[in-house]
């Protein structure tokens, strides 16, 4: 299990966080993600050897979002 | 997701009109059958209009994402059904984000009417004073002027005015909106007394104060009533008309926001008899006949000489006080009369804040108020128990 911060500067409520946070149900290998609106950073805690770090942009992406490593 | 609507005359603008008609029919019906009520019933009025002129969109700003989850998930698998089936499919496919919303709504009204009638139950075991009730205002006001800023993104510092939910409740309400069954809207609604807005905020305190459970309901109802014509017109626009007017529509909450805040802010301030609100200041900048002795127009002469050597008269009309600036004579005892004829606005609720005076007029009839001895140059502020109308007492 790793723990990886991004910066996401693109959020503008806490709803946009909740949305992030979503992704704890279709991404397989997540085991928590918790994203703040305050901070505009998500935390997520995922096994790398289920899923990639790019992935995980891609799915940020998805919803609508940009992720930067910090 | 953008959706192109299929036809002109959306069923959503008659069901919105249908429910402002019934809102105002319920309101006229109380109006007329408690004419002589002690002012609950203008109470009602003014949480109705209230919530019917600016809820609605502070609620929106603050519970829409609580809504946009709700219905998200149902407009996606439309979106998804629309872009991959038959020509002949997507007519029939065309997602209804109507019933959703409408639950949605009723769901929440249901329960900010208990939570108004909880609310009451509580106030009754203790009170509300001017003071307190001040501080509750410009708190608010601060708290929609900064979540007005954030929504400009003026700086940082202002995301925090907005309220993160709890891991759990988000979790939860996650859980909900992947729902599409006809619960999830209304589990929602209901959720949304977790997230009060600022203005729902001031009813809920307002609810506290009248200390009865059925007044502390009423109240509630008639707000939340009132914010559901604007919360679902533009949440059905911004879900299908994308998220191009949504940024729209958010930069005009922000901006109708900075109002109510600064009004709200104003009202606090008014409360406490501070002379640095906004009506006073101004008052004083661009009215200052008073304090210089120039003649007053023909009607505020009439009304503001003493009625006699140590009595002084002000009329209390459903508009504000008449003269908002009387002139009295310092170093003397005084008399205040204040006379009502046929008022029902909140202007019967008369509170000088500096002598800790504060009574509920009768809507017909006169009051009498003692003024201690004021020092020459001195000015007493008073208004109504909401902030809204105010004036003052110049001694010379």
């Amino acid at each position: 299990m790793i723990k990886k911060t991004y910066k996401i500067p693109d959020m503008t409520c806490t709803n946009c966080a909740m949305k992030l946070e979503s992704l704890e149900d279709s991404l397989e290998g997540v085991k928590e993600i918790n994203a703040s609106y305050h901070k505009l950073e998500m935390t997520i805690e995922y096994d790398d050897t289920k899923l990639t770090e790019e992935q995980i942009l891609t799915a940020v992406k998805k919803k609508g979002y940009t992720a930067i490593a910090l | 997701m953008q959706h192109k609507k299929n036809t002109l005359i959306n069923p959503i603008v008659i069901i919105t009109f249908g429910v402002v008609l019934i809102a105002i029919a319920i309101v006229t019906g109380y109006q007329s059958g408690s004419n002589n009520s002690d002012g609950n019933t203008s109470q009602i009025i003014v949480a109705f209009v209230t919530g019917l002129t600016t809820g609605g969109l502070s609620c929106l700003a603050v519970q829409g994402g609580l809504l946009a989850s709700s219905l998200a998930h149902q407009v996606e698998q439309d979106y998804t059904l629309k872009t991959t089936s038959k020509k002949k499919e997507k007519a029939n496919s065309k997602f209804n984000s109507a019933l959703p919303i409408s639950l949605f709504l009723i769901a929440k009204l249901i329960a900010y009417t208990l939570l108004g009638a909880l609310l009451g139950w509580l106030g009754s075991y203790f009170t509300f004073n001017p003071v307190t009730r001040a501080t509750l205002l410009i708190f608010i006001g601060i708290f929609m002027i900064g979540n007005a800023l954030r929504i400009f993104n003026v700086h940082p510092i202002f995301r925090y005015f907005s309220v993160e939910p709890p891991k759990f409740v988000t979790r939860m309400i996650r859980k909900t909106a992947k729902g599409t069954d006809t619960a999830t809207p209304i589990f929602l609604g209901v959720l949304t007394v977790f997230i009060p807005c600022g203005i729902t905020q001031t009813m809920m305190a307002t609810a506290l104060g009248t200390g009865s459970v059925l007044m502390g309901a009423a109240l509630m109802f008639a707000f939340t009533l009132g914010t559901s014509p604007v919360f679902f017109a533009i949440a059905y626009l911004t879900t299908e008309l994308g998220a191009k007017l949504e940024k729209f529509f958010m930069r005009f909450v922000a901006v109708v926001l900075l109002i109510l805040g600064f009004v709200t802010l104003d009202s606090g301030l008014n409360i406490i008899g501070s002379p640095y609100s906004i009506q006073n200041l101004t008052r004083t900048w661009f009215s200052p006949q008073p304090l210089v002795e120039a003649p007053l127009s023909q009607s505020s002469i009439e009304q503001s000489q003493p009625t006699s050597e140590d009595e002084i008269t002000l009329y209390v009309q459903n508009q504000g006080y008449f003269p908002e600036t009387l002139k009295a004579p310092a170093g003397k005892n005084l008399k205040l009369n204040l006379v009502t004829d046929g008022v029902y606005s909140c202007a019967l609720a008369f509170l000088i804040p500096d002598l800790d005076f504060y009574q509920m007029l009768p809507p017909i009839g006169t009051v009498q108020v003692d003024i201690p001895t004021q020092e020459a140059g001195s000015t007493l502020y008073f208004t109504c128990s909401m902030g809204m109308y105010t004036g003052q007492i110049v001694f010379q």
